[in-house]
């Protein structure tokens, strides 16, 4: 039975790593924008769906692979520089439904240009891997949860130790001070934007290898990935990991309980919805910034 | 002005002189009254309801009736009056079903619909069908209200005998007697066909279990290991064909090949799959087709690649679901053409459907029929085949499918001389 659970969970870890580097994307926009961006699976949705179209069209893979961190970044910058400074000073609620509408907006323009095909979007990583506790893991899964570590930990260093960073936290405590205080509050939103874009690109690129190249499916990521941004509070980044880790380790030791495995599905709202509970404890309004 | 009407001249005739050439060495279509006289009288209103957005296009059934109705246009039409063939997609979307369903039937006045394929607009609007008395011949059906509405027949098979065919064959050629159902948590879709396999797999003395995942499930590892832990020998992938291949690909990734034995209903008999597949499912994936193969030399299945060169855009689907809208159109345009023309109206139509009885097509294994019932299922026999070097090799030709569920469908045969 030992075996069984050790199957469960590598297979729990190598998809939550996924959940886990999605909701990283989100908490360092969130912290530096106050932009809870629903709208984080449609890009990366965006940026897989142009890697298989660059590979398709018979480009060398590593340049599919940067068009589509490419992709993600512009994606994510044109609506960071074109609408978010029109929502700076709305409610952190407005923001995110915001978002919303830009989600359905990609999704639109990925239903016209990509029909319903069958698409396959491949990795040489796919191909090699190592078994753990039973279960072999593609380096590709590896990848995966070791870009989510690393990002923790890149972004942690480069908030607390660069002038940008410095800038970034200053902004996330209070923009209209840090505008005050001559902080270029442009410029540090258009890299925050871009950091996302970018990770939003990666994740992209792993999940329509890792599960299936569908935009709808990569879409609706975005659920997970901010249930696990809910357990990092939106501001803790190795918690946002460990959160995301454990949605998936959950959500595949579910399957091991018949009466409760048809609805996996739901252990991102109900572990997001706890960890509000739980935050709400208290009295402050959990997405306001000035309550 | 004289030089392009001089040019455009001779480019009709040029055209029509070609069209004569094709249909003297046969290459054109087949349609209808085949005059090759386009009709000109007054138009008869059909209608087609498609759902076609994420998650899945389920268009080629009213792609595939859309070609046949313009090509029996060019051809004399219906006795002489075209169709004016309306298609509408209901986006996945219950309200928007519902919406378009009341906008052909109510405002269109349709007398019929044809080629209907869809996973959210039978179970939305078969009351209305009902209550409206107005048949729908579909084409694309993957749920149980598809099949048991006394308004609604269907040309393809859906899930449920198609996975059952499929199991069938493992049981029979495969050694196959513990069987997982993976299936969609949809009670009228996966949870419907599941259950029937589990059913059929007790009624052979066997093992038969269901495992249920949400549509939009990302974990398909823990599927995979969970299809694992329950012991089974034999995986029935009763999914479309995007996460069936996104659990094989899973399987390829653990070495699952040589694990089980890996059988589908049709979704999975699709042009494109060998691209996406790959070497490593060659020879170890069995599918269960509910019509014809693509390459059949059938009269029908060659009319309907005919149909589909000249009369389909580019961009339509050329799966099972237009080969089954090609054939839900021509049995309906062949109904018509013996009702007088000038009294074509619903009624008239809705009984000139039920009346169809016994006719045939290479398309399918069994005689088509219609009749009045409370449920239909005329297509429940089946061939397999195995998917084998990028392409797909004919293992099992026409077989009856035997489950219980086919009961009162066969009660049905047997009372209007079928057997």
């Amino acid at each position: 039975m030992l075996k069984v659970y050790g199957l469960f969970l590598v297979s729990g870890l190598a998809v939550g790593s996924l959940y886990a580097l999605a909701g990283i994307g989100l908490v360092i926009l969130r912290r530096s924008t106050g932009f809870l961006n629903f709208a984080y699976g449609a890009l990366a949705a965006a940026a897989a769906m142009v890697a298989w179209q660059v590979a398709d069209w018979g480009a060398w893979p590593p340049l599919s692979w940067f068009a589509a961190l490419v992709a993600g970044v512009v994606l994510s910058v044109a609506y960071g520089r074109l609408v978010a400074p029109a929502l700076a000073w709305r409610e952190p609620a407005v923001k995110a439904v915001a978002t919303l509408g830009y989600m359905l907006i990609l999704l639109g323009v990925m239903g016209l240009i990509w029909d319903d095909e069958l698409r396959k979007l491949s990795l040489p990583t796919d191909k090699i891997a190592v078994t753990l506790l039973g279960v072999r893991v593609t380096v590709t899964r590896l990848i995966a949860l070791g870009v989510a570590v690393a990002a923790v930990i890149a972004m942690i260093l480069y908030l607390d130790r660069s002038r940008m960073g410095l800038n970034m936290r200053a902004l996330a405590d209070d923009r209209d001070h840090a505008a005050l205080l001559g902080i270029p509050i442009i410029k540090v939103e258009t890299l925050a934007w871009g950091i996302s874009g970018a990770l939003a690109g990666g994740t992209g690129l792993l999940f329509g290898s890792l599960v299936r190249l569908e935009p709808t499916v990569i879409t609706f990521m975005v659920i997970p990935a901010t249930a696990a941004a809910i357990v990092g509070r939106l501001t803790s980044l190795p918690m946002t990991l460990l959160g995301g880790l454990f949605i998936g380790v959950i959500e595949a030791m579910l399957t091991l309980y018949k009466p409760l495995a048809p609805l996996r599905a739901m252990t991102p709202f109900v572990i997001a919805g706890l960890m509000i509970l739980w935050m709400q404890r208290g009295t402050s309004l959990t997405f306001a910034s000035k309550d | 002005m004289k030089t392009s009407l001089i040019l455009a001249t001779a480019a009709t005739l040029g055209l029509s002189l070609m069209g004569e050439d094709a249909k003297a060495d046969g290459h054109a279509p087949v349609c209808g009254l085949n005059t090759g006289q386009a009709a000109t009288g007054e138009p008869i209103k059909v209608g087609g309801i498609n759902g076609n957005a994420p998650p899945g296009d389920f268009s080629g059934g009213t792609d595939g009736a859309a070609a046949y109705f313009d090509c029996v246009n060019a051809n004399g039409g219906i006795n002489g009056r075209p169709i004016d063939y309306l298609v509408e997609n209901d986006q996945w979307n219950p309200e928007l079903a519902g919406q378009v369903a009341t906008k052909l039937v109510k405002d269109e006045g349709v007398v019929a619909l044809v080629g209907n394929g869809s996973v959210v607009e039978m179970a939305v609007n078969a009351p209305l069908y009902a209550a409206e008395d107005v048949m729908v011949m579909a084409s694309g059906c993957a749920i149980s209200e598809c099949y048991e509405s006394s308004h609604i027949v269907s040309t393809n098979q859906g899930p449920l005998p198609s996975g059952i065919g499929a199991l069938k064959f493992a049981i029979e050629e495969l050694g196959a007697t513990n069987a997982a159902c993976i299936g969609f948590n949809i009670p009228n879709n996966g949870g419907w066909a599941c259950d029937w396999m589990n059913e059929y797999m007790s009624s052979k003395g066997l093992q038969g279990t269901s495992i249920l995942m949400d549509p939009t499930a990302v974990d398909l590892n823990s599927v995979y290991l969970q299809a694992l832990a329950e012991g089974v020998d034999t995986i029935l992938l009763m999914l479309p064909a995007g996460p069936a291949i996104g659990l094989l690909k899973v399987a390829e990734e653990q070495g699952g090949r040589e694990m089980f034995k890996w059988v589908s209903p049709t979704p999975l008999y699709e042009p494109g799959v060998g691209e996406v597949l790959g070497d490593y499912w060659s020879d170890h994936l069995y599918i269960n087709i509910e019509l014809n193969t693509f390459d059949s030399d059938g009269a029908d299945n060659q009319n309907w690649v005919k149909v589909m060169d000249t009369y389909g855009k580019d961009d339509d689907r050329r799966d099972t679901f237009s080969q089954s809208g090609y054939i839900s159109a021509k049995f309906f345009v062949d109904a018509l053409l013996d009702l007088d023309a000038d009294r074509i109206d619903r009624p008239s139509v809705t009984k000139a459907i039920q009346n169809i009885v016994g006719v045939e097509s290479d398309l399918l294994c069994d005689p088509y029929y219609v009749g009045v019932a409370d449920r239909h299922m005329p297509n429940h026999s089946g061939r397999m085949v195995v998917f084998k070097d990028g392409g797909f090799e004919l293992m099992r030709d026409c077989y009856d499918i035997d489950t219980n569920y086919l009961e009162p469908i066969l009660a049905q045969e047997t009372a209007l001389g079928l057997d």
